[in-house]
């Protein structure tokens, strides 16, 4: 039976051969800035339309199922597909791009990457952090004190600081980056 | 946590960070769906455990119904 690494890699490697512009967020883009923890899924946002998605799901084949039904995610604000792989019920979450000003400033700072081998993208380690302070729940909380943790020397505090001035969770901030221990 | 730990807490948060640093992200993040494929086989011995008459099939089920839980406790929390 397929494994999540396998399955993970089949989705990324259709992404890239159809060409959908889109970026790892979640789990993923938390262990690409901070250090690893087990992911029970993918979440990814893309920029596509119908159709785009129509090709993307025609390039999984058959091991895979795209859920028709739309929902709307009430965490992020954004749009929701949810794509399974029949064999294991491994789950990922598609995300349409919002026109949220910052759902659509993080995907354009987007980094491009590697996947088991395959091109991808994702978010900035400040993207992670300004996107759960907007979530705030407490694996949130952990995850943006160990991407500060790992990254604090290189972070672009100026454009962190901007947005949660916007998003009105600086004492958030303030309060986590209380809590970790001195590092260097 | 206790006064009397948080200096052992906080030595071994800075030593896996400083790990985490020497390890190139690309690395990282494969091990994200490891350590989850790992997690269900472990939790699958432990259904096989409880569950000795349960086939394959039941036991895929019941470990599901375990992760359903578990997100849905991360997304309420």
């Amino acid at each position: 039976m397929a494994d999540s690494l396998e399955i993970t890699t089949l989705v990324v490697a259709a992404l890239s051969r159809c060409d959908v512009p889109h970026v790892m967020v979640g789990s993923f883009a938390r262990n690409f800035h901070a250090f690893p923890r087990s992911t029970k899924d993918a979440d990814i946002v893309l920029a596509v339309d119908a159709a785009g998605l129509n090709r993307f799901e025609i390039e999984l084949g058959r091991d895979f199922s795209l859920d028709p039904q739309t929902t709307f995610e009430t965490n992020t604000g954004t749009f929701r597909h949810i794509l399974i792989h029949k064999a294991t019920e491994f789950k990922t979450e598609l995300f349409l791009l919002s026109s949220d000003a910052f759902d659509q400033e993080r995907f354009r700072r987007r980094l491009a990457t590697s996947f088991n081998g395959h091109r991808t993208f994702v978010l900035t380690a400040e993207d992670v952090i300004v996107t759960k302070l907007r979530w705030h729940r407490p694996k949130d909380v952990e995850d943006i004190r160990d991407v500060i943790a790992v990254k604090n020397a290189v972070l672009d505090w100026d454009y962190i600081h901007r947005w949660t001035e916007i998003h009105g969770t600086g004492a958030k901030l303030d309060e986590i980056v209380r809590t970790i221990p001195e590092i260097d | 946590m206790s006064g009397d730990f948080q200096p052992l807490a906080d030595e071994l948060y800075r030593e896996r960070v400083l790990r985490a640093r020497r390890t190139p992200p690309e690395e990282r993040v494969l091990e994200g769906p490891r350590l989850f494929d790992y997690a269900c086989a472990v939790t699958l011995a432990g259904l096989r455990s409880e569950f000795p008459d349960a086939n394959e099939l039941e036991l895929r089920q019941a470990l599901r119904r375990r992760l359903e839980i578990a997100r849905k406790l991360e997304t309420t929390n």
